[in-house]
């Protein structure tokens, strides 16, 4: 589904990504961890195509095409889902006719027919249920004078109405406290299928507890340098990286 | 330490300086410097000029208490910092005009008119941003009684190109009795990336503290000032000038037993 | 990120006036110039009783000693006043007296405004008087509204036939020595629409002018007067386009209003004249005069959109002159290309326990100028006046300008008067997220910039609110909606 190769990306003159190598297939759980400033944002950020960062070498394919070449909107229409960690306010603009110009952009994408009024409404208590969203929140501006809880909610209750095919969740679970930490990981579990994936980034093992990964990648400076199974989170929580560090240095 | 008179070859270091605005002068901040200067109005109509060199820092004090027209521009280069306290307690036609000509320039003012009687005064604070990233804070309180007319101009210029100012510029009014009180906060703006706000609010007393106050066992009159003393309090105990601190409670204290 | 901005705004300048057809039917008009003999022409074209003339050129010889007035914020051009034709009139043979009779080249050019003249204006229910160039040409519903007593009718009727309505209100609020343009309007007005609603009367449906400027060369000058007697309401709609056109065409309105005690009005306008091309060439000059004045209790609610004109000089004010009356001020301007702006409210407090409040939101894109100027005065035998004024600037673009002139002028102690103001962008993280749940970022602006008028545009009375929505986005994005 998504194939990374030797992916460099700066801002400015500052190189972030060093050379990244990542392979995600259908149906997989990547964790990616690290220490402050490795670049887990940046990595983010550059898959969704944030135009802060320039990608100075390397190629990212996406179902088969050169996600580089496409420009944001393009990216997300094709299935690529990006949760923010600091979800921007949009003063004036209702989550309710925001989620729905993106549902019928990516229904177009798709070819199908935008929804009715009606059905985008019943779709919309669906999926807000999955992460016990306020359904009064829909009628509010997107993000305005949300709580940092329910910020992350509106993020997943996003991701259940686009159903994209990858989603990259950029510390999710930062400044959750344990029951909304509870409903956003149960809400990513609940829209896990055999034909997408999902990347998770986090700074915790308390997340993975919910969202069990398949593979748990370590980026340090830029690359990773560590790639290991569900365990690798656990004893990098009791552990901390510098046992992984130090390994890195001595190569 | 103590203050000094301002040599009149106008080239201020480091130090406290003191200035009894009675004819046009042109001053220069050292670059590098930290200086303090208070300006004393004499009666009459003076410019004074200043020019703030990059890096450098001064604290400004201007205290109005005659009959005087002054008009104070203040230049500040690259890194430079103004940090301004005007006091007005008296008919007057005080002028400050701010240019930001050097990236990263910060200009401060607190300042505060306290009218009472008949007196007439107009004040204008006008803060040109000039180049990008540069910063200013305008906070001033006006307080009129009796027959006094009080008016506030306060105008921020954002030219094209100065992108990345920073401002904020606030107008906040007292009347009592017949007074009036005019303000005018103005922004005229040619940059997109900026962020400015301003806000201006004319208003009484709060009659619900007066009435605690009194309940408690003041008498109106004292109740009312403490209120306004407490309205202006913040502009002198955060006057830029810390050794003037003493004189201007004074001044003022004096003025407001006027009301 | 820079690229993409550079794109959006090519895009914005490029979009297109889609009102700027013209009309191809005869047109009556009279030589270019202003002297007193055509003063005399326009009031014997019509009909008008000698008092009428009178008044007319009273207000003439008063503009003739006035110079132009140079305050606002604005970069006006000389205008030429003997290069004006004052008087132009679609060519009608007589009296209409059914929807049948209008030209039927007239009704397309309605119907391309979307106005709908004929028998879905019963499902719409509003009642429309439609002015083209200077002459009301029909005014539909007239008979519905008769039954309860309300009078809307073009103003040249209303002189003729409730003359003592018009001395007694015609100028009142708006006299002819209050400016330059008013004066100048005072003198030569042509048409206009009036409306008169009885003592408690609630007027059923919306009442609603389209004006439009058709002929080459024209000034329109109309005259709006609405008279809202005790206890009364009446939603009032104003809508404005004009061909396009090279040259500057120049419009200079006078909308006077008067709530009687305890009544209410609530007049919305959507103002979409012609604005100039992408370079500023051609564009109306919209030099509009527009005040209410509030009696005891009586409301008055000014709600705008202006999108169009090459310069706006608009303030429509609220005097509250009597005891507990309120005044309101919603207000969307958007300027593009090199369209200027400079357009606020006024509002006087006179009355005790008076109550104001002020929304303006501006939105400049291009190199255009959009200035907010307001005032607001407390009278020294106002207690109580309160007051409340927002008004914030969203710039789009780093060639354009954004100013806020507010004014407040209190006379009395008891007032509490509060004034606010932001500037700012749409940031490239909202551009970032919406692009991120796959909304072009054309799209985004349109939404965002929607989302930041959404307080004032929800004062609008739905088919506006949809219709100026609409003409948001059109401003912006370049593609005809």
């Amino acid at each position: 589904m998504l194939k990374v190769e030797n992916l460099h990306a700066s801002v400015g003159d500052k190189e972030i990504l060093k050379g990244i190598n990542l392979e995600v297939k259908a149906g997989e759980v990547h964790a990616i961890m690290g220490p402050n400033g490795s670049g887990k944002s940046t990595l983010a950020s550059v898959l969704a195509g944030n135009e802060k960062f320039t990608v100075t070498a390397g190629s990212v394919e996406f179902e088969g095409e050169d996600l580089l070449k496409l420009p944001i909107e393009d990216r997300a229409r094709r299935g690529l889902f990006l949760g923010f960690q600091y979800p921007v306010e949009i003063p004036g603009v209702t989550m309710a006719n925001f989620m729905k110009i993106a549902v019928n952009e990516q229904r177009k994408h798709r070819g199908l027919e935008p929804l009715t009024a009606a059905e985008y409404l019943k779709m919309m208590r669906e999926k807000s249920a999955i992460v016990e969203l306020d359904s009064k929140l829909t009628s509010r501006a997107v993000n305005e004078g949300f709580s940092g809880g329910e910020k992350k909610k509106n993020e997943i209750f996003q991701m259940a109405m686009l159903e994209p095919k990858l989603a990259i969740l950029d510390e999710t679970d930062s400044g959750l406290d344990i029951d909304a930490l509870r409903i956003v990981a149960t809400g990513v579990t609940r829209l896990k299928r055999e034909d997408n994936a999902t990347v998770v980034i986090t700074h915790y093992q308390r997340l993975l507890d919910y969202i069990v990964p398949d593979y748990v990648h370590v980026l340090y400076k830029g690359r990773i340098i560590y790639t290991g199974d569900k365990t690798l989170a656990l004893k990098l929580e009791k552990e901390g990286y510098d046992w992984l560090i130090n390994d890195y240095r001595e190569e | 330490m103590g203050a000094q008179p301002l040599p009149a070859d106008s080239n201020v270091a480091s130090g406290v300086w003191w200035l009894v605005a009675s004819e046009d002068r042109n001053i220069v901040v050292s670059e590098g410097a930290n200086a303090t200067l208070a300006i004393f109005d004499a009666e009459g109509a003076v410019d004074v000029n200043i020019d703030i060199m990059a890096g450098a820092e001064l604290r400004l004090l201007h205290l109005v208490t005659s009959h005087s027209a002054a008009q104070i521009a203040i230049a500040v280069a690259e890194g430079g910092v103004c940090r301004a306290t005007e006091i007005v307690v008296a008919p007057s036609d005080t002028r400050v005009v701010a240019s930001l000509v050097g990236r990263d320039a910060r200009f401060e003012l607190g300042g505060a008119f306290i009218l009472t009687d008949e007196d007439n005064a107009s004040v204008t604070v006008d803060v040109n941003h000039m180049v990008a990233d540069c910063t200013s804070r305008t906070s001033y309180k006006g307080v009129a009684s009796g027959k006094a007319h009080g008016s506030f101009s306060g105008l921020v210029y954002v030219a094209p190109n100065a992108q990345h100012t920073d401002s904020e510029q606030l107008s906040r009014n007292i009347t009592i009795g017949d007074a009036r009180i005019e303000t005018l906060p103005q922004l005229e703006i040619y940059a997109d990336d900026v962020k400015c706000s301003h806000g201006a609010t004319v208003g009484q007393m709060d009659s619900d503290a007066v009435l605690y106050m009194r309940q408690r066992g003041l008498d109106l009159a004292t109740a009312k000032r403490l209120q306004i003393e407490g309205f202006v309090d913040d502009v002198i105990l955060h006057s830029s000038v810390e050794s003037c601190v003493e004189l201007v409670t004074e001044v003022v204290a004096e003025k407001l037993n006027r009301l | 990120m820079e690229n993409k901005d550079q794109n959006i705004l090519q895009e914005l300048e490029s979009s297109d006036y889609k009102y700027g057809f013209v009309t191809d039917i005869e047109t009556e008009t009279i030589g270019r110039g202003l002297s007193e003999e055509v003063i005399r022409l326009i009031s014997e074209k019509k009909g008008e009783p000698d008092w009428m003339l009178e008044r007319r050129l009273k207000a003439y010889r008063h503009w003739l000693t006035l110079p132009h007035p140079e305050w606002a914020h604005l970069d006006i051009p000389e205008i030429d006043f003997q290069d004006v034709i004052y008087y132009a009139a679609p060519k009608q043979k007589k009296q209409l007296n059914s929807m049948d009779e209008v030209d039927p080249e007239l009704k397309r050019t309605f119907d391309k405004l979307g106005i709908p003249l004929e028998e879905q204006m019963a499902l719409a229910g509003v009642a429309v008087d439609a002015v083209m160039d200077s002459v009301s040409v029909k005014t539909t519903f007239r008979d519905t509204l008769a039954e309860k007593g309300i009078i809307f009718c073009s103003i040249s009727e209303a002189i003729k036939e409730h003359p003592e309505l018009i001395k007694k209100y015609l100028g009142s609020v708006v006299p002819y020595t209050d400016n330059f343009y008013a004066a100048l309007n005072a003198a030569v007005f042509s048409d206009g629409s009036f409306c008169y609603i009885p003592k408690g009367v609630r007027c059923p449906m919306e009442l609603s002018t389209y004006f439009r400027i058709n002929a080459e060369g024209t000034g329109q000058f109309e005259r709006t007067l609405i008279v809202a007697d005790e206890g009364s309401y009446v939603s009032y709609l104003e809508g404005c386009t004009a061909p396009r056109r090279d040259e500057n065409q120049l419009h200079a309105a006078v909308v006077e209003i008067v709530v009687e005690k305890d009544a209410d009005v609530k007049y919305s306008t959507v103002q979409n004249w012609y604005p100039g091309d992408k370079d500023g060439k051609g564009g109306i000059y919209n030099f509009v005069t527009k005040r209410g004045i509030c009696r005891e209790g009586a409301h008055l609610s000014w709600t705008q959109v202006e999108t169009g004109s090459a310069i706006t000089w608009k303030y429509p004010s609220c005097i509250l002159q009597g005891d507990n009356s309120s005044g309101e001020f919603y207000s969307v301007a958007m300027t593009n290309n090199y369209q200027q702006a400079d357009t606020g409210t006024k509002m006087i407090h006179i009355g005790r326990n008076t109550r104001s409040r002020i929304v303006s939101k501006g939105i400049s894109a291009g190199r255009s100028q959009n200035a907010y100027r307001g005032l607001v005065r407390v009278a020294k035998v106002a207690e109580n006046a309160r007051n409340y004024s927002q008004c914030d600037s969203l710039l789009i673009g780093d060639k354009c300008g954004a100013h806020t002139f507010p004014v407040i002028d209190c006379h009395n102690p008891s007032a509490v008067l509060e004034h606010e103001a932001t500037t700012s962008k749409i940031s490239e993280e909202q551009l970032f997220y919406c692009n991120q749940r796959g909304i072009t970022t054309e799209d985004a602006v349109g939404l965002i910039v929607n989302g930041y008028a959404r307080e004032v545009l929800a004062k609008l009375p739905m088919e506006f609110a949809v219709e100026a929505q609409k003409l948001l986005a059109l401003s912006l994005e370049g593609s005809v909606g």
